[in-house]
């Protein structure tokens, strides 16, 4: 019995001390808490609780709340961010006293090739697609076809990028948070913004003679203004044998996408 | 010779706490960017510093000691260190907006800076008094901070330079910081300080 007491009383005195401890601290630290309380500033507060809060890092900076600070300071863009949606945007630019020009983006992979555009070598080896493009500028024969091995997938904390069936990456919309992070780690820039509302766009970046597009790349944009002639609006143009959407004419009326001999403007 | 000059020129050069005890390597590397984080960031470990020692010296001698507790300095002085840490934090952040979103996240990790309660045990294991704990913890401090602006200085100049790539970052300041530290190895046993 009376070792029993004298264990209680060896954990308990111990045990006691460090609360005693602690609880001084702790009052110190709620007084000075209290004492030198910083106050936030008010827009700060507001403009973090309308941002994602995806806390992505697509802006550059450390989270939501340092780019909130910085929107305030007049040190960011608002445009830097693409996760939050267009109307929480607008509300921001309202308490800012800016104007939000940006409109609602979307990603989109510009390249319908994979198994249809033949490869320059077989890859043996570690690596993604960055590694790839640093041999002889990657396997596809293609200079600008996408590899499909997958960096874009690696980067994307949404699991929003994927590799399709046909060998090339696709973008689930559903899932995109607009972070950007894809489009960075593509070491070929296939990733690119295209409005939200856009019905269309043109899944490819081969910048060659239709020609030679042809010899390696069944599903490439020959240049060849189909898309230009049928379009009722006048949207599409072929700049340097490649056709470019106008999306501010463009009404989706999918037209081009019907007509074009390498099903490469893709509807989505 | 007199204890204190021993003490003083031991702990900035020979003991010096990053350099030949390797303790507090983390900002040591994290926050030499630049020359005057460094010395905010060495500015902010001194007061720590110097202050924990005071409140553990307190603590272990009127407290732990005198309720046979010895075994529990480790957690007594991390709760005394973490407890300091914050209210330094709290200080900075109302007086010195810049120093404190210079120091960002470092400045938490303080708390649990091996160098600062590397420091409040060898007090203890050296049997310092007060004073010599104070001065202890004053001038391991001032040793951090000397290691940490000189590597930042030396960051700061490496920077800019065609470094190979494989190098770059990390492991050119790993090698610089190890050139200093052989550098300071100059000092041991210098004084009769081992």
């Amino acid at each position: 019995m009376l070792l029993m007491a004298k264990l209680y009383v060896a954990i308990l005195i111990p045990a006691l001390v460090l609360v005693v401890i602690a609880a001084i601290f702790a009052c110190v630290l709620a007084f000075l808490g209290r004492k030198l309380e910083v106050k936030r500033d008010e827009k700060i507060v507001q403009v973090e609780s309308l941002l994602s809060g995806a806390n992505c890092g697509g802006c550059g900076f450390a989270g939501c709340s340092a780019f909130a600070e910085a929107l305030a300071n007049g040190k960011a863009d608002l445009s830097a961010c693409n996760a939050t949606s267009k109307a929480n945007k607008d509300k921001i630019a309202e308490i800012l006293g800016t104007v939000n020009e940006g409109e609602e983006m979307s990603f989109v992979v510009c390249c319908n090739g994979g198994s249809a555009c033949e490869d320059k070598y077989d890859y043996h080896g570690y690596g993604d697609c960055a590694s790839m493009e640093m041999l002889a500028g990657g396997r596809k024969a293609c200079p600008v076809g996408c590899m499909g091995a997958g960096t874009c997938v690696k980067h994307c904390d949404h699991h929003a990028c994927e590799i399709c069936e046909k060998g090339f990456a696709s973008i689930n919309d559903a899932r995109c948070t607009l972070c950007g992070k894809c489009a960075k780690s593509c070491p070929k820039g296939l990733i690119r913004k295209i409005p939200a509302r856009a019905k269309v766009f043109v899944a490819c970046s081969n910048h060659a003679k239709g020609k030679e597009v042809r010899s390696y790349c069944k599903a490439g944009c020959i240049g060849c203004g189909m898309c230009q002639r049928v379009c009722p609006n006048g949207a599409i143009t072929v700049v340097d044998n490649l056709a470019v959407i106008d999306y501010s004419k463009c009404t989706g009326c999918g037209a081009c996408a019907v007509k074009c001999p390498s099903k490469c403007i893709k509807t989505r | 010779m007199n204890i204190y000059f021993t003490i003083i020129v031991g702990s900035v050069f020979v003991n010096n706490f990053v350099l030949s005890q390797f303790l507090g390597i983390c900002p040591f590397l994290g926050v030499s960017k630049k020359t005057n984080t460094a010395l905010g960031m060495g500015f902010a470990v001194i007061f720590v510093m110097s202050l924990a020692s005071v409140f553990t010296y307190v603590v272990n001698e009127f407290v732990l000691i005198k309720l046979h507790l010895e075994y529990m300095q480790t957690i007594a002085f991390i709760l005394i260190i973490a407890a300091l840490v914050q209210s330094v934090e709290i200080v900075i952040k109302k007086f010195s907006p810049s120093l404190y979103s210079a120091l960002g996240v470092y400045l938490p990790l303080i708390t649990t800076n091996c160098a600062v309660l590397g420091v409040a045990i060898l007090n203890i294991q050296k049997a310092y008094n007060l004073l010599q704990s104070f001065l202890n913890g004053l001038f391991a401090g001032v040793g951090f901070t000397l290691a940490i602006v000189l590597l930042a200085g030396i960051r700061e100049r490496i920077h800019p330079k065609n470094v190979p790539e494989s190098f770059r970052g990390f492991p050119i300041t790993l090698i610089a910081a190890a050139l200093l530290s052989m550098g300071f190895s100059a000092f041991s046993g210098m004084f009769g300080i081992s």
